[in-house]
């Protein structure tokens, strides 16, 4: 009980920092209109090439719109975390007769709100460009929940980064890690239509079966075999990523 | 008595995983209801101490209890019990000074309402009762000392634990935080500080240990240690009218001093007398009326004690950091950019 209240106001507090910067809330919304537009507008004219899955070219991208604010998501949290250990603050913390592990979820609980926010946002604007979900409404909350999980994990490696070095640099260049992870996907191109090297990275890269379960609840509607193992791949991710930010996070605070 | 001791530290050991040996094996207790202070430089080890007591480190060997927990075994019994205020001041600069205090509140057990009511007595308490709006990270230093100080008594611990609680502070800020201090320190509660600072070991601990290379050199009252380092310095002028009898009266005066018990040394030159004793203060009124006795006239007496720095010289044969050595280089650096040139 103890835990849960203690983990509750962290969290509220948390939410508080990332919404008391106004930047932190526009600039996730900037990235999104700023993919559909620059990506979307160029090169809506693929969708008429011979045996593209999509005839609507902003409901392919929508899901590697979702995926990137995710990601982004787990680096700026990694960057808020650090900014509190580099203050002091985090110690002030660590002081109080608390349940320690409700600093680290009140942190990741953040991650995961911000993710689901800002699918939200980018689901409303797809739906007003057009793009229709054809999983219907429970296609459009399977993806809200796909995506606040996936939020989840970056988050947590972000957490990890931010725990492991707390040096302010390399926390602030961990998007650049995450980079190949978010584009070396099938985000712009379906599979088919990528060089054999990139086929195989792709094929290497968990984020990429999320995105494609995703776009295939946008694009298809409920294709299990593409949905399964990506909430199979997700799933694991979580788990294994929330589990080493724990352990990084006893061992740093022990 | 064990039960009056609130701090019991034996043979505690520190040395950090590059192998800095930070703390050397160190012993001591704090007794309930004193104030006990670590004094010594920089590097000394005195955070170290006080961060494993705090539970925030580790230590490597040694045992530490306080408030009558191990602070291996019972890290949240310790830490429901103090109250830590760290040198480096550990604030929410996007929170106001009363959502900050509020959210101490309610992690140390307290209900949402009853952490603000304590917000706001805190915010009274440390006078930021009228900034309590504003958010942290538009504070002042001395201000946000305060709140800090605030938030470790938001759960009116029985032990506080202040390190350097004045550092980086100006004379006026400084005044009003020991005023603080005094003022809880008269309520009962146990204070343990570390200083650089001299006076401030001198004005708010009854007993202080002086702490050097991990290692505690002398421990004991302010007092009792600057006895140590030799006695008060008794400066008499005497008015001896000159002439031939001076000499011999200034001798019969010596001879006279040193007879005295409390006296330790005396010499004549001039028409000054130079007189070591144990309690300067005790030792003048008899002082002068021996020497009143024995029509000697005196014109002029004057009383000096030792200062810890001189203890801390004796114990360590360096001296600590000068206080305002900061300040110095501050106004160094800044002073080609003030078109002042060098010094």
């Amino acid at each position: 009980m103890a835990f849960l209240r203690e983990t509750y106001y962290l969290y509220l507090r948390n939410l508080r920092v990332w919404v008391a910067q106004p930047m932190n809330v526009i600039s996730p919304l900037l990235m999104a209109a700023f993919f559909f537009f620059l990506f979307g507008a160029p090169l809506s004219g693929v969708t008429q090439l011979p045996g593209f899955p999509s005839g609507d070219y902003h409901a392919f991208l929508a899901p590697m719109v979702l995926v990137q604010a995710a990601v982004f998501t787990g680096s700026d949290l990694g960057f808020a975390m650090l900014t509190d250990i580099l203050s002091g603050y985090f110690d002030k913390l660590l002081l109080a007769p608390i349940n320690r592990l409700s600093i680290l979820l009140g942190n990741l609980l953040v991650g995961a709100t911000r993710a689901l926010a800002q699918a939200l946002v980018i689901l409303l604007v797809a739906l007003a460009l057009g793009v229709s979900v054809r999983g219907g409404i429970a296609g459009v909350l399977m993806v809200l929940l796909l995506a606040t999980v996936f939020g989840l994990a970056w988050s947590s490696l972000g957490l990890m980064i931010a725990i492991r070095t707390r040096n302010v640099q390399l926390t602030q260049s961990t998007w650049l890690l995450f980079m190949p992870f978010a584009f070396l996907t099938t985000a712009f191109m379906p599979r088919e239509f990528l060089p054999r090297w990139l086929q195989i990275a792709v094929m290497l890269n968990p984020v990429n079966y999320v995105l494609e379960a995703v776009r295939a609840i946008i694009v298809q509607g409920w294709e299990w075999e593409v949905i399964l193992p990506g909430i199979w791949v997700l799933a694991a991710m979580t788990v294994v990523f929330t589990a080493l930010a724990t352990w990084l996070y006893r061992r740093a605070t022990v | 008595m064990p039960d009056n001791e609130i701090v019991v530290v034996e043979k505690l050991v520190k040395v950090y995983p590059g192998g800095t040996t930070a703390v050397a094996g160190i012993d001591f207790a704090v007794a309930r209801s004193e104030c006990f202070g670590f004094l010594g430089p920089n590097g000394a080890g005195k955070s170290t101490t006080m961060k494993i007591l705090a539970t925030l480190l580790k230590k490597t060997s040694g045992r530490a209890k306080v408030a009558g927990h191990d602070v291996d075994r019972d890290p949240t019994a310790v830490r429901r019990s103090v109250g830590f205020a760290m040198q480096e001041v550990g604030l929410d600069d996007l929170a106001t000074g009363r959502d900050f205090l509020t959210l101490q509140g309610v992690l140390y057990g307290l209900s949402r309402g009853e952490a603000r009511r304590r917000a706001d007595e805190l915010l009274e308490l440390v006078g930021l009762a009228s900034v309590g709006g504003r958010k942290v990270g538009t504070y002042s230093g001395g201000m946000r000392r305060r709140v800090d100080l605030a938030a470790a008594l938001v759960h009116r611990p029985v032990l506080l634990f202040l390190d350097e609680p004045t550092t980086g502070l100006d004379p006026q800020g400084r005044l009003a935080v020991w005023e603080y201090l005094q003022g809880l320190s008269r309520d009962g509660t146990t204070i343990f500080l570390t200083t650089q600072m001299m006076e401030e070991a001198d004005r708010l601990c009854g007993r202080i240990a002086i702490i050097d290379q991990g290692r505690i050199v002398a421990s004991g009252s302010p007092r009792a240690l600057k006895a140590e380092v030799g006695g008060d310095v008794v400066t008499v002028t005497v008015d001896a009218g000159g002439g031939q009898g001076h000499a011999a009266q200034m001798a019969r005066a010596e001879a006279l001093l040193k007879e005295r018990q409390y006296v330790l040394a005396a010499r004549g030159n001039g028409n000054t007398l130079t007189v070591t004793v144990r309690d300067g203060g005790a030792a003048a009124p008899d002082l002068l009326r021996l020497l009143h006795q024995h029509q000697v006239s005196v014109t002029n007496l004057s009383v000096a004690s030792p200062t810890l720095d001189d203890v801390f010289f004796k114990y360590t044969g360096r001296k600590i950091r000068a206080q305002d050595a900061s300040g110095d280089e501050a106004a160094q650096v800044l002073r080609p950019w003030l078109g002042l040139g060098k010094r």
